[in-house]
């Protein structure tokens, strides 16, 4: 399938749940769904367009949303899903019961910028340890780090 | 009785500080659980703080194996992001140090599964041979670790007529030698019997758990990105995608083995038909808002890049996905219904750097809390000691 038949196929599977399909290069396809239709059009990808694989999931913060992009490979394209979640109220699905591989992605946004994924059969934290005070979310982009002062014991020789 | 089996963090098998726990019961891992995070260093958030060109040398320390392949990885999104379009003689050369770095990596695996595997004259040879390729990389870009040959809009260094020759000649020693380990390989039923049948991970599980590279490859998925999204120049390269059905640590070792030679194939043709012209364009300093999706085959999977600019001579977003954290949740699976005698060679199955292995291991009752401590070398005597008992399976053939 060319690029142009996948956009065109999306765009008849989904009909209006697809807000913006985009192509700006070869082989690289952005989708934008609302969060509620997530997981079906995660189910879309995987048993019609044989992106089984998700490669990675990134976000960005846009100050009042979060942007989350799912990044599904399949043989012959990169469909990237986006959603929005509002700042206000970070919660949206977990796609694990449709696709198991994602739940280290799913743990890492949830830790770097403090949104509730539903559903997440794992909810630990991913990278920060165990001891990271709660409501710091370093991804954010109104967390800067701060070096803790260093203290010598018996001072500075 | 179960025991639980903490492995790590410090030094567990895999190069990253990692801490596996394993529940056991009596030699066999009824479960495993993997945790993360001890050598986090923020660098996804750093790198928002530096320009476009501060985070290509940020992002070649990234790994220390494969440092080549995320550098890579970063550069040609930023490319895209600045709509530059690097000389064809530059994308020869880039590609050609990634290939190199493909065979010092494989060949280092290579060598980690011998001696896992207790075949350790296998080991010696295969790093001897690794030299070679380490010194045709520091010929060509002045280091053996971090090459620092990408830039944005080319590469830093050009390659000559005599390092063309030198690599030429390095290629046929290690084609030659290659093969005829394979050979040794063939006649050496005690190493396959000891590879064969551990580590199992199916098509269907390295499918539904994103598996990546060499170990997804050796459970028959057919995925590789140089095949199916050819980047640069791979779509005029002539090569074939390896994989292997075994689904073990055996299918693992066929697929690596296969991979080096097509590398040796793709580094020839590089060579030859090296083009002549620049070898680098002048790029802006800032790149237009926009984002873009970058994906490399690195020596063990699928890397991918996702970088957004703002306009500025920062990122606004660059995402990093390695591609041992995609094969984390194979791991877990691989672990499951092993014995404890087959973790450090299931390790050296996922990873290529084993050499941080020789570490302790807590052995903790669950019952009575007691703890022993044993070393990673005992817990490998304790694996060859196991496989001298087992049978001989009668399944296990030598592909080669």
């Amino acid at each position: 399938m060319s690029d142009i038949e996948i956009v065109e196929s999306l765009k008849r599977d989904l009909g209006a749940r697809a807000l913006e399909i985009a192509n700006p290069d070869r082989r690289r396809i952005f989708l934008k769904v609302a969060p509620a239709d997530l997981v079906p059009a995660a189910t879309l990808l995987r048993d019609k367009y044989d992106c089984a694989h998700l490669s990675t999931i990134s976000g960005v913060d846009k100050g009042e949303t979060f942007e989350f992009l799912y990044h599904f490979a399949s043989p012959v394209a990169v469909i990237s899903v986006r959603i929005e979640i509002p700042r206000a109220e970070p919660r949206f699905a977990s796609i694990c019961p449709v696709i198991p591989g994602a739940v280290l992605y799913e743990r890492e946004l949830q830790e770097m910028f403090g949104v509730t994924v539903e559903g997440i059969p794992d909810g630990r934290r991913l990278n920060l340890p165990d001891d990271w005070p709660e409501g710091q979310y370093p991804l954010r982009k109104d967390w800067k780090h701060v070096r803790p002062e260093e203290v010598i014991p018996g001072g500075k020789s | 009785m179960n025991f639980q089996i903490p492995i790590g963090p410090q030094h567990p098998a895999l190069k990253e500080p990692i801490s596996l726990r394993m529940t056991v019961d009596g030699e066999v891992i009824t479960d495993a659980d993997i945790r993360l995070g001890y050598n986090h260093r923020g660098l996804e958030k750093l790198a928002e703080d530096k320009s476009w060109i501060q985070n290509i040398y940020l992002t070649e320390r990234i790994c220390g194996i494969c440092s080549h392949s995320h550098a890579t990885c970063y550069v040609q999104g930023v490319e895209k992001l600045m709509e530059v379009v690097p000389p064809r003689r530059g994308l020869y050369i880039r590609y050609l140090v990634s290939e190199l770095e493909r065979v010092h990596s494989h060949l280092l695996w290579l060598g980690v599964a011998g001696h896992e595997a207790g075949f350790d004259s296998f080991f010696m040879y295969t790093w001897r041979d690794r030299e070679i390729v380490m010194d045709l990389l520091e010929m060509i870009s002045g280091n053996r670790v971090h090459y620092a040959i990408n830039t944005i809009g080319g590469v830093r260094r050009d390659v000559d007529e005599g390092q063309k020759a030198k690599i030429l000649e390095g290629i046929v020693t290690l084609r030659k030698r290659s093969e005829y380990y394979f050979r040794i390989g063939a006649t050496e039923p005690s190493f396959v019997a000891r590879i064969a049948g551990v580590g199992m991970l199916s098509k269907e599980q390295a499918l539904s758990l994103c598996a990546v590279g060499p170990v997804a490859r050796a459970s028959s998925v057919a995925r590789d990105v140089r095949k199916e999204d050819p980047y640069a120049v791979y779509d005029e390269l002539d090569f074939e995608l390896c994989t292997a059905d075994s689904c073990d640590v055996l299918g693992r070792v066929v697929v690596r083995v296969k991979e080096l030679l097509q590398s040796y194939r793709m580094i020839e043709q590089m060579v030859k038909g090296l083009p002549d012209g620049d070898i680098v364009v002048k790029a802006p300093r800032k790149a237009k808002p926009g984002e873009v999706v970058s994906r490399y085959e690195a020596p063990r999977g699928e890397n991918i890049h996702y970088i957004k600019a703002n306009g500025t001579d920062k990122p606004e977003r660059l995402k990093v996905r390695a591609p041992t954290l995609a094969n984390y949740p194979a791991t877990v699976a691989m672990l499951r219904k092993g014995f404890i005698a087959d973790i450090p060679l299931i390790f050296a199955a996922i990873d290529p750097c084993i050499c941080c292995a020789e570490r302790t291991v807590t052995l903790v009752s669950a019952g009575s809390g007691e703890e022993s401590i044993v070393r990673m070398s005992d817990l490998r005597r304790r694996a060859l000691a196991r496989s001298e008992n087992a049978p001989v399976k009668g399944n296990a053939v030598w592909p080669f």
